[in-house]
């Protein structure tokens, strides 16, 4: 009697660790987290020494996609000291510590490659096989269309180009939200350093090679 | 004893077999949903499945529709209607 009790409890253990597997919860996105918090503070009175770097956190916030990627620091210092210009003309010293501050927030936001993106979605379990393989002939595609547009053909412009992109990115999001969270934030967060990789001949070109 | 054990093992593994097929044709069908979804054809949810070789498939959709889903041999993804 106690083996026949044995024998069904090993059973419905046996059964119990065979469910299906559960979604890779993961903590909702954080990057977004410190863009949002930052503004409020920009408009609220002096306190210069506490003030200037929560400002000069937002707004290379959304230059930092390019930041990282190759050699661009003409282009972001180029766009941080223009918006304090037009937000208060009387901080200059300010527009330093924001250069200074910058490469940490940059670095600390999750933000991928086009090669760290393909890893990560070969790596992942939210997406099915054949899946995987239908988005990697769509990314051929697209990735055909920009080179057909650097070639010069006129056909695809490059407005095309950005509606295509935007689409298979929200397809590749629809497919990762609900079973790998953070790779979904993390490609949300890269998207437009991916576009800007995509977007530039030169860095396109590179790519390619 | 050791062939009371091996016949609860048996048995064991009768049970769990169809289980573990089952979740690897849901997750089958909820693949080809999504690659015939991604293609931009009709379909709604594949309710089921003919493996006809390896990366080449029949689905069966809800609202009727027959494919055949396969991976051609420079490694495309082709939805055919049937």
């Amino acid at each position: 009697m106690r083996r026949y009790s044995a024998v069904i409890v090993l059973m419905v253990l046996s059964i119990g660790c065979m469910h299906d597997k559960k979604p890779e919860t993961q903590p909702p996105p954080v990057a977004t987290t410190p863009e949002t918090a930052t503004p409020q503070p920009a408009k609220s009175a002096p306190a210069t020494g506490t003030k200037t770097p929560s400002t000069a956190k937002a707004k290379p916030a959304a230059t930092s996609p390019a930041k990282p990627a190759a050699g661009q620091p003409a282009k972001a210092t180029a766009s941080s000291p223009a918006k304090p210009a037009t937000a208060s003309a009387k901080k200059p010293a300010p527009t330093a510590t924001a250069k200074t501050t910058t490469p940490p927030k940059a670095a600390a936001a999750p933000t991928l490659d086009l090669d760290g993106l393909e890893a990560r979605l070969k790596q992942t379990k939210a997406i099915g096989l054949m899946t995987k393989l239908s988005l990697k002939n769509q990314v051929d595609d697209l990735l055909g269309k920009f080179r057909k547009h650097y070639a010069g053909n006129a056909t695809p412009t490059m407005t095309e180009l950005r509606r295509s992109y935007d689409l298979l990115m929200m397809k590749v999001l629809s497919l990762l939200q609900d079973h790998d969270q953070q790779l979904a934030s993390d490609i949300l967060s890269s998207r437009e350093r991916i576009w800007g990789l995509l977007a530039d001949p030169t860095k396109f070109a590179a790519l390619q090679a | 004893m050791t062939k009371r054990l091996a016949y609860s093992l048996l048995v064991m593994a009768c049970l769990a077999t169809p289980i573990v097929a089952q979740q690897d044709e849901a997750a089958l069908k909820k693949d080809l949903t999504a690659v015939i979804a991604l293609q931009g054809k009709p379909c709604g949810e594949v309710v089921s499945v003919t493996v006809l070789k390896q990366n080449d498939y029949g689905a069966t959709c809800k609202d009727g529709n027959k494919y055949h889903v396969y991976e051609n041999a420079q490694g495309r993804v082709i939805v055919d209607k049937q």
